[in-house]
């Protein structure tokens, strides 16, 4: 794995020096509290004797050190090594105790004493000196500090700082863009030789023509054809430069109906169905007495579809929850998970669930986006999603539907290049929805997350159809709380263009150099995980066929996988046959033999009838995916929202232990494919000899190895159900005596605007 | 025969639950043991079995133009929803029904006729399958501290007690004697687990008569003894799960609970879990939830709530953790009771024997911890199932509830356990069916009476001949995540519905995939491969010793073995969902199945209709619709000649 350099002599002796065991010498003497810092990033602020509280019960696991604010992040570093290490994620610009300051939601000071307590923003005072500092963190982390032996006034210049960083008056201001400057320049001789290789650059970016054609071609969309007319963003501030059209519409039509839409955004194609629907998503008509000129639009995405099938359009205002009601259901569900006394919420759990409404929200996008896949696959329609702005619930909805009906995207990188093309390109304002400035906490509203809910609802109905794990999105979800990728910084691809082009100008980035080499996305994971821990990523039972060339028609059900799927299927069930004669597939549906009296199958509507048909067949895992939506398959994402949480955490046990078993002998089976591979290999004699050990651990899929006699006993006995996180040090509940809690995280925007008076009142 | 009023109707619909707008038509029949409904249609015969010993209720629905609805709820949480077309018939089928499922005598259980093809020999060596005293050897009894006491042969101490039982070393006769006396239902303080590791040990019993001040000496001396048993502690717990309140209300009737000043070093400690009607009000409530047709989120969520199911099973949990800790963390001994020592005690001692003994975890475990905690030391089976017709106040789901907590732990550590949900499923039925002799009666005297090991089968054995259905594949055995204590976390978020068992018969409510099968398929390719590999290096060797190492090398074996080409050129292709179902089904074992029904666990892959709103009905095309909602106790009927198929064809 790495090599030790030989011990050179020193100058205190000419003999060389023992050689030692590496590990004992690790123990350096006098520990220096001193920060891991990026490039470009330095200490604001620090006090020391602070103390950490771990758990909620006692203070003895409470740990001692140093409490430090750079411009990135909030850093805690522990006096004492942590006694044992227990395995989990470990993040390459993050240490176990950081939290950026992007991550943080509230900044809360409290004085025991004097009872009294603060929510700290940009440029404030504080009247009291803390006795302690509660973080509130984006991700579902609650932090406290105490600082009872630290000296009073480097307490409160700590918190002052906190506070004070957590609220950028500029996007610019976000420490990624003094980060990926230093870095740029940093790397760039390595870069020059072309040595860097960028794994994220596999994830097409959708801002380039050839994107769009690899789309259209890989979907088999020949009646739409990629359109630069909002190159420059001269059409539409919140369009991508390049869209895909209708062939049968000129430029010049295109420019003029722009006019019609909010933001002058012209009907973007999505998608196309193997049968020729298009899936296209637009936004609300401002001037309806166009509505003669919209209509060719319309005429034009028929035209478009081979057997000219009249467009369905779905207004989702009408049937979905807004943002609002969305953003308020997060926050119920967010404090019944991590705030509420445990106590309280035990008796009613469920009807608490129920009355956030974040579930019901979940299974209302889920099944919308089922009945407009109903549209494209049963009716053969194309389908136009419309909305408002065009820019949130659509993004739900077009990538489930997506998701639903083409493998392509339940691979990692087709996945990535969803969330690429729906969300990034399609100008989700993922800047106001972040709210990372923390200024308008009206616009704040975790779509994202509602969307990564949904696809983990799927996942876990299909656990073999997605080529990524519930890691990957929990991950994928705290990585929006780390401002070093320009994935979730900003609101439209236009504003990402304009600050990403001051930004170059700022840190003299030659013009011309790709946005994506000075300011990678989020899906360069070499730079947050290691190739080990990105493995965590894969799932042991996903079933790829075909993924790779990533072509669509590869995902159509074939007769042959159909009929053997049942074949194999009606024998599973032999108990209940008599004698085998109920074994042989029956053909000719039902519906046409019944007599007409007893027929009442009849009044079954054709979508009803779709779905029925389709659950009534096998699931192919590389078609159509359809989740069931009864109540009791609707259920709560627990790793998401329960991996903080103590009380919750099963030693040795939750869905991860299964996880490790099912690695390891997938682990097992390629390294036994691998040796089978070079057994079959010509064997003329140049060929190395097969490995007794499978492919180099490197280059293995598995986080979990199969276990061999020769390996050390691995630290993966103590996996909890929080796997790969770690619940420790997370207060949650009890801990927040006294705290109005409800108050804050309920109604930020109350508090925001009247908390120096409600809670400084000296 | 004679309660067969009609042994045939024509012309009846079977509606679909989900989708009441589907139904199928054909002929209902009613046989001595089941009702059989045959789909009319051409050239298929497509049945629907039920076990009239399953059947929970029938009733019989207002008519309406289209016929008269007959709705069947079965004690598996089948419902079976016909229309008759005609009044009399439904009339007739009704009564006929309602006498059939509601046996008046042990004499007309299913058991007792239940005759599969298998000789007097094997049979009661089915008997001999489970042997409590090696459990009782396993945990190291007798020892010097424990021993194997005859004070009840012949039930005469306790008639509800198992004849052989364990008590402490210095427990003689007369104080046995005396603390029975003492105690509801003569049930006196004995061995339910003992932990060789530390010593500590779980007791039970049922309530002592304690009135408001009453003592017994000898009472008093059975406790000294059970905590002297364990000489590393100072004190012992008594455990009394019930509320608080129900056991100060029983001190009136001259019964209640222990007072700690009268027993030297106890710790006495109410747990609260919740009486018979409780739960068996509770139990309806949450079927009523799991039957709505198309339920909102909040229909489901408040439905399951109010229902306070889930609550009484983590009740149960909780308590059976106490106990665990007690013994395995404390190493302190316990002594547990409730009213009678049956119901509440029963789940509470085999949910901790669960927790602390990965042996419980084990199949033949888990069937032996039955047998010790339920079977033998008297839970009310035939009382409590409703096997025959009875008082009503006395059924109640207690089994189900240890069953379910048994489900929830399995869900929280999916590697711990070696029997998979289908075991617990199977168990749950067999227990209500009445078609194997095991839960005949409400404890050991009766079964005795009923000669039940000279006269019907045991499901122990049939199980065991068929455990590859059972086997969970995830399990570890020798891995650290799996052995010793389970430390749960009952959290209300750790608690989930049990889809598996309350809407089993429900095609569509299932998900459409899961783990143990690709497991399952996995492994089947692990082992394949495998194989492979030693047949390539067998050959490698071979062909090395001929000298012949050359290029004939690779179309030899490339000949001999066309799979290892398939599997190695497409790697892609390995993986494939048909793979998947084809290797579950070859790999399926092929145990010998006793001939009888095997229960059929909704199939994973097929059947599956979408939430009511979206979808009406199931699948008609791939003609395997119907199998599914066969009753899963038919095989037997239908495959011999001697019992059943009589009835059938004569009928």
């Amino acid at each position: 794995m790495f090599s030790v350099k030989p011990t050179k002599p020193t100058f205190k002796s000419y003999l060389p020096p023992v050689q030692t065991d590496v590990k004992k010498s690790i123990e350096p003497p006098i520990k220096k509290l001193e920060p891991k810092l990026l490039p470009g990033e330095i200490v604001v602020n620090e006090a020391n004797f602070v103390k950490k509280c771990i758990s909620n019960e006692s203070n003895q696991d409470d740990l001692w050190g140093k409490l430090i604010c750079t411009n990135f992040k909030v850093s805690f570093i522990p006096q004492d090594a942590p006694l044992k290490q227990t395995p989990q994620l470990s993040h390459l610009l993050l240490g176990e105790h950081d939290i950026p300051l992007t991550c943080l939601e509230l900044v809360e000071t409290v004085n025991d004493t004097k009872g009294k307590k603060k929510v700290l923003g940009s440029n404030q005072k504080l009247k009291f000196n803390p006795s302690e500092l509660i973080l509130y963190c984006k991700d579902l982390r609650i932090i406290r500090f105490c600082f009872d032996e630290a000296g009073p006034d480097s307490a409160k210049k700590v918190c002052l700082a906190i506070g004070h960083y957590s609220h950028p008056a500029d996007l610019q201001l976000l420490f990624g863009f003094e980060y990926q400057g230093r870095r740029y320049h940093e790397t760039k001789g390595g870069r020059a030789n072309g040595s860097t290789p960028r794994v994220g650059l596999q994830t097409p970016t959708f801002g380039c023509p050839s994107d769009w054609d690899r789309e259209i071609k890989r979907t088999g969309a020949s009646e739409w054809r990629v359109c630069s007319i909002n190159e420059n963003y001269a059409i539409s501030p919140s369009l991508p430069e390049y869209i895909v059209v209708p062939v049968s519409l000129a430029d010049q039509d295109l420019k003029q109906f722009s006019s019609f839409f909010t933001d002058r955004r012209i009907p973007l194609w999505c998608w196309n169905h193997p049968n020729g629907g298009a899936l296209v998503r637009m936004a609300s008509i401002t001037d309806p007495l166009q509505q003669r000129k919209i209509e060719r639009i319309f005429t034009a995405i028929t035209k478009s579809h081979p057997q000219r099938s009249e467009v369905f359009r779905s207004d989702l205002d009408k049937c979905l929850p807004n943002i609002q009601e969305i953003q308020s259901a997060f926050a119920k569900i967010r404090q019944l998970c991590v705030l509420d006394p445990f106590e309280e919420s035990e008796e009613k759990w469920f009807s608490f669930i129920e009355n956030s409404r974040w579930l019901e929200y979940v299974r209302s996008f889920l099944r919308h986006s089922t009945e407009i896949v109903y549209y494209l696959e049963g009716k053969n329609a194309p389908v136009v999603l419309q909305e408002e702005e065009d820019r949130d619930l659509n993004c739900v909805v077009s990538s489930l539907v997506q998701l639903m009906l083409d493998p392509h995207y339940r691979s990692l990188s087709g996945f990535q290049s969803l969330v690429q093309k729906e969300w990034v390109m399609a100008g989700h304002r993922f800047l106001d929805r972040c709210n990372h400035l923390k200024k308008n906490y009206k616009e704040e509203c975790p779509l994202f997350v509602l969307f990564l809910d949904c696809v983990w609802q799927m996942m876990n109905q299909y656990p073999a159809a997605f080529e990524f794990t519930e890691t990957y999105l929990t991950v994928l979800s705290d990585s929006m709380w780390i401002p070093l990728f320009s994935t979730f910084l900003f609101n439209s691809p236009k504003q990402r263009a304009l600050h990403l082009m001051e930004f170059a100008k700022s840190k003299a980035i030659p013009q011309g150099e790709d946005q994506v080499v000075y300011f990678p996305p989020v899906w360069e994971w070499s730079q947050q995980f290691s190739t080990k821990d990105q493995t965590l990523f894969n799932n042991p039972m996903y079933i790829g066929k075909g993924v790779q060339k990533g072509e669509v028609k590869t995902f159509r059900r074939t007769k042959k996988s159909y009929s053997s799927t049942v074949r194999g299927a009606t024998t599973s069930v032999r108990n209940g046959l008599k004698g085998g004669e109920d074994a042989l597939p029956r053909r000719g549906s039902l519906v046409s033999e019944l007599k007409p009296d007893f027929s009442p199958v009849k009044d079954e509507s054709p979508s009803e009838r779709f779905f029925r048909d389709w659950f009534s067949r096998p699931a192919d895992l590389q078609g159509l995916l359809i989740p069931l939506l009864m109540p009791s398959h609707v259920v709560l994402w627990k790793l998401f929202f329960l991996r903080w949480v103590p009380e919750v955490c099963i030693p040795s046990g939750g869905p991860i232990t299964a996880f490790h078993k099912l690695s390891q002998l997938v682990d097992e089976i390629d390294i036994l494919q691998s040796q089978l591979r070079q057994y079959k290999a010509p064997a003329q004699g140049s060929m190395p000899l097969p490995s007794p050990s499978g492919p180099p651990s490197d280059q293995r899929r598995m986080y979990f190895k199969a276990s061999s006699p020769d390996d050390p006993p691995t630290s993966t006995d103590c996996l909890t159900s929080s796997f790969p996180f770690t619940p420790a040090g997370n207060l949650c509940r009890r801990t927040v005596y006294g705290t109005p809690i409800s108050k804050f995280l309920n109604g930020a925007k109350i508090w925001l605007s009247t908390e120096t008076l409600a809670y400084d009142a000296v | 025969m004679e309660h067969i009023r009609l042994p045939k109707v024509e012309n009846v619909r079977l509606l679909d639950r989900v989708s009441p707008k589907r139904s199928r038509v054909g002929t209902l029949y009613l046989t001595a043991t089941h009702s059989i409904f045959v789909e009319n249609e051409a050239g298929v015969r497509n049945e629907t079995w039920v076990l009239h010993s399953l059947v929970s209720s029938v009733e019989k629905q207002v008519a309406t133009a289209s016929g008269c609805p007959l709705l069947i709820h079965c004690k598996n949480f089948q419902v079976l929803h016909l229309i008759i077309s005609r009044e009399q018939e439904c009339h007739d089928v009704h009564l006929s029904l309602q006498r059939l499922c509601q046996p008046e005598s042990f004499e007309e259980l299913y058991c007792f006729s239940y005759k599969p093809n298998v000789d007097e020999k094997e049979r009661r060596q089915e008997w001999d399958f489970l042997d409590l005293k090696a459990d009782y050897r396993r945990m190291g009894l007798p020892n010097s501290q424990w021993k194997l006491s005859p004070v009840n042969q012949h039930y005469k101490v306790s008639d509800t007690y198992p004849a052989e039982l364990f008590v402490p070393e210095s427990a003689t006769p007369p104080v046995i004697v005396g603390s029975s006396k003492f105690r509801s239902r003569g049930r006196f303080p004995a061995l339910s687990y003992y932990s060789k590791e530390n010593h500590a040990a779980i007791c039970r019993s049922s309530q002592p008569l304690s009135g408001f001040s009453a003592r017994c000496l000898e009472d008093e001396q059975m406790l000294e003894a059970i905590l002297r048993s364990n000489p590393r502690s100072d004190f012992m717990y008594v455990v009394d799960t019930r509320p608080k309140l129900n056991a100060i209300a029983n001190r009136a009737a001259g019964k209640g609970y222990e007072n700690e000043d009268n027993y030297s070093n106890i710790k006495f400690q109410f747990i609260g879990i919740e009486n018979i009607h409780v739960m068996r009000n509770s139990q309806q409530k949450m079927l009523e939830v799991s039957e709505l047709r198309s339920p909102s989120m909040s229909d489901f969520l408040e439905g399951l709530e109010s229902s306070g199911w889930l609550k009484h099973i983590k009740a149960v949990l909780d308590a059976g953790i106490f106990i665990a800790k007690a013994v395995a963390q404390e190493g302190v001994s316990v002594l547990v009771h409730c009213s009678d020592g049956w119901d509440r005690t029963s789940q509470v001692c085999s949910v901790a024997s669960v927790l602390l003994d990965p042996f419980y975890r084990t199949l033949k475990g888990f069937m032996v911890l039955i047998e010790k905690d339920w079977v033998s030391f008297g839970h009310k089976f035939s009382h409590r199932c409703n096997h025959l017709v009875g008082d009503p106040k006395e059924v109640s789901p207690i089994i189900d509830q240890f069953l379910e907590c048994v489900w929830q732990l399995m869900e929280q550590f999916p590697c711990a356990f070696e029997f998979s949900e289908r075991f617990l499923i199977t168990i749950h039925s067999h227990i209500y069916s009445c078609q194997y002799g095991n839960f005949i009666g409400n404890n050991q005297r009766e079964r005795i009476e009923l000669r039940v090991r000279e006269r019907t089968h045991s499901l122990w054995s049939y199980l065991w001949m068929n455990r590859a259905d059972y086997v969970n594949p995830l399990y570890r055995p020798d891995h650290s995540q799996t052995q010793g204590l389970l430390r749960p976390s009952t959290a209300p978020y750790c608690f989930k519905f049990w889809r598996g068992l309350y809407n089993r018969f429900d095609r569509g409510m299932h998900p459409r995939q899961c783990v143990e099968d690709y497991l399952r398929a996995i492994r089947e390719e692990t082992q394949q491969l495998e194989e492979q590999l030693a047949s390539h290096k067998e050959k490698i060797s071979q062909l090395e010793q001929d000298q012949v190492w050359s290029d004939t090398w690779i179309p030899t074996a490339s000949d001999n073995s066309p799979t290892v080409w398939a599997h190695g050129n497409d790697l892609g292709l390995v993986n494939t969902p048909q793979d998947y179902t084809g290797g579950f089904i070859t790999s399926s074992p092929c145990q010998p199945k006793a001939p009888d029904g095997a229960l059929i666990l909704v199939p994973q892959d097929l059947n599956q209709t979408t939430d009511s709103n979206f979808s009406n009905g199931s699948d008609q095309e791939s003609g395997i619709a119907d199998l599914s909602c066969r009753s899963p106790l038919s095989e037997d009927s239908a495959r011999d000649p001697d019992s059943d198929e009589a009835a059938y064809s004569a009928a």
